[in-house]
């Protein structure tokens, strides 16, 4: 009988397999860092897709590789989280008119091929985006009339109407040498992929598609200030499931993801040693289509403002990482300064159902027979809330909206669409009720201007820019003027406050919760990494992150 | 008629496929919805952060505006393709969708190529065999068996392998096509790291990759075993194996090249599957990714080589059945 075959031989395929196997490899030697520095670290995703490709074109936002953070440098860094303009390449800033602005560079400073850093270059990296509109992805030439070098150390900045507006976006255009960008015929297909020339803490050492190595620029103008030797960039899989169970493991000394129930599988891992820090970032609003009754009367509108659980929302959706919102548009308490001092609770509006149903009542919209809310014409208000089907957590988050809309006796049809219909319908305003994002960065102007300007906006049906909600009202206007006009902090800081009191008084749309900048971090190997009792950085500000990073044991804290 | 007759029919049958397949492969990416400029911008920014309209202008100036109307598109897009120039990938800007393709090609061929043809290999073997004893025990083993792990879904065996495998016993990386460590080329340690890295795909599709060609096999088989000319070989006497092997598979084995020869070329999409549970650096990843970005240029180049693969595969299975089975040229000049 030749029964007993088909077993043996699978069980010699399983050993030959199995066999085969070996060790999985840990490619990586450890060995001490010099002179007391850390000898590498291990972070995460290095962008570029699943294939990456070597691309170090600091302009490519969406293919360009983690690199060009660390390897490039900008006139200014930004401390993301509490809004302060940190000099860097250069070392002051001033304007002599609300539409000239000179910088004065850094002396000192080199290229990492040798060669010294001037004025020069500064004027060619801008004349080139201006040149290469595909590159300007700031979007600085909407501000800037011309760019010249006083001499080789300063820069005279020339602004078609009043710039203060524009001043976040130096932090986030990079400043490329000169002498090599100026031989490459078309800057725009460029990929930068040898050996990049930066004036920055790192160099590319090494790169594969599945890992990416930086080495310390030992020549960098603040060497002194960077204690780690290797930079390594592992790649993530799409899924994530893989990553989490790496950063558990202890592989990751740093990483930015989203991971369920982090307290067990992370902190728990290792109490001493992992951190996590979830700052917020924009926020994520209820969006009424103000071309539509009944979100057209701004009384119907404020009466709406306690019917939201936000609190269950952050608890019960996004699993209690993020904040409820500030109604005002701000990001509480990061950027708590720009708040006028009038506004109770830093203007987070709690959950009162019986106060809503009395302030809708006293609007106009009384409960009907049937316990059902009705609009003015006396019909029960009926409406949609969208949300994109495959956004899990808003999935979650829209239950708890309808919810506690239907509680007040409206009738709304929960929708899911695709994430691309509901992005074009939101555009061309295709809605009734649905969920935005704006706001979150350190640019004022940027926060108010975009979910809020009437030039933002479009009529229905034609893609707004972004005035999704479709704001229209010539006050608000006149005060994103002011903001984008205003040179000095306090002119800034009196047309925030009284834009707050428009989001405050006018409701042009209801922030219900921050978004979260996820941030994972070990304290094995480097200490000094942000954190809520030191936040001089947000997570994505790397170059910050970098320069105050100490080795673990060295005595900081 | 002639046989020459029967390839010419073929040929111009496969040269109207593809100028079909060629044309819908342009017309489908047009007619869907949404601004791949747009669907950039928000990938970057994620779901929870506000998105900088200078940044979606600028990369719309990036990919740049289809010229002229939609049949001079057309027309451009033909010559293109003649010429193998399928343009820039959206989201490897500025590499060409060529230089994608010719990095993640090797991986699947490769792997996906080596199991297929052991799989109909095996399968076909052990078809053959459940045939040859039919009704006994090998026979209820192969067939239940099959059966019973062809029901099985294939994501949820290969999950289960990554996690007993990779994730508890350690035995093999978890994900990719190599380690970090390692670069690709002809080296030693690039080589016996990838190689580690493709076992786990490779026993996935191992497991259910047989089954088809068994079931398939077995089945064809039982039924020529029961034809008469088979009964007229039994009855004047001639060996059992050999009326098995001469008579049964040798027939049987004919609608299992055709599958053979259309699997072959499917392989050029690449198996999304296994390739998305083992983040394994090949095209039905590449593919999925393309999908999920809205890169048209690489998700038509991709789908293109795909439908010309199978198209190809089913030419040469149709000119390889012409030669192994006179049948059919008959039945077709009838």
């Amino acid at each position: 009988m030749k029964r007993p075959r088909l077993a043996r031989i699978a069980a010699v395929a399983v050993a030959v397999a199995l066999a085969a196997s070996g060790c999985t490899g840990t490619e990586q030697e450890s060995g001490p860092g010099t002179e007391g520095r850390i000898a590498y670290l291990d972070y995460g995703d290095f962008g570029g897709g699943s294939n990456p490709q070597a691309n170090y074109n600091p302009y490519l936002d969406a293919s360009r590789l983690g690199a060009t953070e660390y390897v490039f440098e900008q006139l200014i860094t930004y401390d993301n989280y509490g809004c302060q303009a940190k000099p860097w390449l250069a070392t002051e800033w001033n304007w002599t008119d609300p539409r000239t602005l000179v910088w004065k560079l850094r002396s000192g400073v080199k290229w990492n091929d040798g060669k010294p850093f001037s004025a020069d270059d500064v004027t060619f990296t801008f004349d080139m985006l201006k040149q290469h509109k595909a590159l300007d992805t700031k979007g600085i030439w909407r501000y800037l009339s011309a760019v010249e070098a006083t001499d080789p150390q300063t820069v005279t900045m020339r602004f078609t109407q009043p710039g203060a507006a524009a001043f976040t976006l130096f932090s986030e255009i990079k400043i490329v040498p000169k002498h090599v960008w100026s031989t490459v015929p078309d800057p725009v297909t460029f990929p930068n992929a040898e050996k990049p020339v930066g004036t920055g803490p790192f160099t590319v050492k090494a790169f594969n598609p599945q890992q990416l190595t930086l080495a310390r620029n030992p020549d960098y103008w603040q060497a002194d200030k960077v204690m780690v030797d290797e930079l390594r960039f592992h790649k993530a899989d799409g899924g994530g499931q893989i990553d989490q169970l790496k950063l558990s493991r202890g592989e990751y000394d740093t990483n930015a993801m989203f991971v369920p129930d982090i307290k067990k599988a992370y902190v728990d891992r290792d109490p001493e040693h992992n951190r996590y820090w979830y700052p917020s970032g924009g926020s994520i609003s209820v969006y009424m289509n103000l071309t539509k009754a009944p979100f057209n009367d701004t009384a119907f509108r404020k009466a709406l403002l306690p019917a939201f659980n936000r609190q269950e929302i952050v608890d019960k959706a996004q699993l209690g990482y993020v904040k409820p919102a500030s109604q005002t548009g701000l990001v509480v308490p990061g950027q708590a300064d720009w708040l006028p001092k009038d506004i109770p609770n830093q203007g987070v509006i709690a959950y009162d159902q019986a106060k809503a149903d009395a302030d809708l009542t006293a609007a106009g919209y009384p409960r009907n027979g049937d316990g059902k809310r009705v609009g003015k014409d006396g019909k029960p208000i009926q409406f949609s809330f969208r949300v994109p089907g495959s956004w899990t957590d808003w999935v979650q988050a829209q239950r708890i909206i309808v919810a506690n809309l239907t509680a007040l006796g409206f009738t709304v049809r929960a929708e899911t669409p695709t994430p691309e219909a509901y992005e074009n319908d939101r555009a061309i305003g295709n809605y009734d009720m649905l969920l935005g994002v704006h706001g979150g960065s350190c640019n004022m102007f940027r926060n108010f201007q975009e979910p809020l300007a009437s030039d933002q906006s479009a009529p229905i049906g034609k893609k707004a820019v972004s005035n999704f909600v479709r704001w229209n009202d010539p006050r608000t206007d006149q005060l994103i003027d002011t903001l984008r006009t205003a040179t000095d902090e306090a002119a800034q800081k009196a047309a925030v406050a009284d834009l707050t009191k428009v989001m405050m008084e006018q409701v042009p749309m209801i922030p219900l919760w921050y978004g979260a900048k996820w941030f994972q971090y070990r304290t094995t190997k480097a200490v000094g990494w942000p954190n809520e009792e030191n936040p001089y950085a947000a997570p994505s500000d790397n170059l910050l992150i970098i320069t105050n990073l100490k080795p673990a044991g060295a005595g900081a804290k | 008629m002639a046989p020459v007759a029967y390839f010419v029919r073929r040929f111009l049958f496969f040269l109207g496929t593809l100028w079909a397949a060629v044309t819908l492969n342009f017309l489908i990416p047009r007619l869907q919805p949404g601004d791949p400029a747009e669907a950039i911008v928000s990938r970057l920014a994620g779901q929870s952060e506000s998105i900088d309209p200078a940044q979606v202008q600028a990369i719309r100036v990036m990919l740049g505006t289809p010229d002229g109307n939609l049949f001079d598109q057309y027309v451009q897009y033909l010559g293109a393709v003649l010429h193998g120039d399928f343009g820039i990938s959206y989201t490897y800007f500025p590499y060409s969708v060529t230089h994608m393709i010719g990095q993640a090609l090797p991986w699947t061929v490769i792997l996906v190529g080596v199991t297929q043809i052991i799989s109909f290999v095996v399968g076909t073997l052990l078809g053959t065999w459940a045939a040859y004893r039919r009704n006994s025990r090998v026979d209820s083993v192969i067939t239940l068996g099959s059966t019973f792990l062809g029901t099985l879904p294939f994501f949820w065996l290969a999950l289960l392998l990554v996690y007993v495998f990779a994730i508890t016993l350690r035995w093999f990386p978890e994900r990719g096509g190599y380690g970090g460590g390692s670069s690709p080329g002809w080296n030693w340690l690039f080589i016996s790291d990838a190689f580690q890295h493709s076992v786990l795909p490779a026993v996935a599709l191992l497991i259910t990759g047989p089954i088809g060609w068994i079931i398939g096999m077995r089945n064809n088989m039982v039924q020529s075993l029961g034809e008469d000319h088979t009964r007229l070989a039994v009855a004047r006497g001639l060996p059992r194996r050999r009326v098995a092997i001469t008579y049964g598979a040798r027939i049987a084995i004919l609608p299992n090249v055709t599958g053979f020869a259309i699997a072959l070329g499917g392989i050029l999409g690449g198996t999304v599957l296994v390739e998305t549970v083992f983040n394994y650096p090949g095209m039905g990843r590449l593919l999925l990714e393309s999908v999920s970005s809205r890169d048209y240029p690489l998700m038509q180049a991709i789908f293109l080589f795909t439908t010309i693969g199978v198209l190809v595969a089913n030419f040469l299975a149709d000119l390889l059945y012409g030669f192994l089975d006179p049948r059919v040229r008959k039945v077709e000049s009838v």
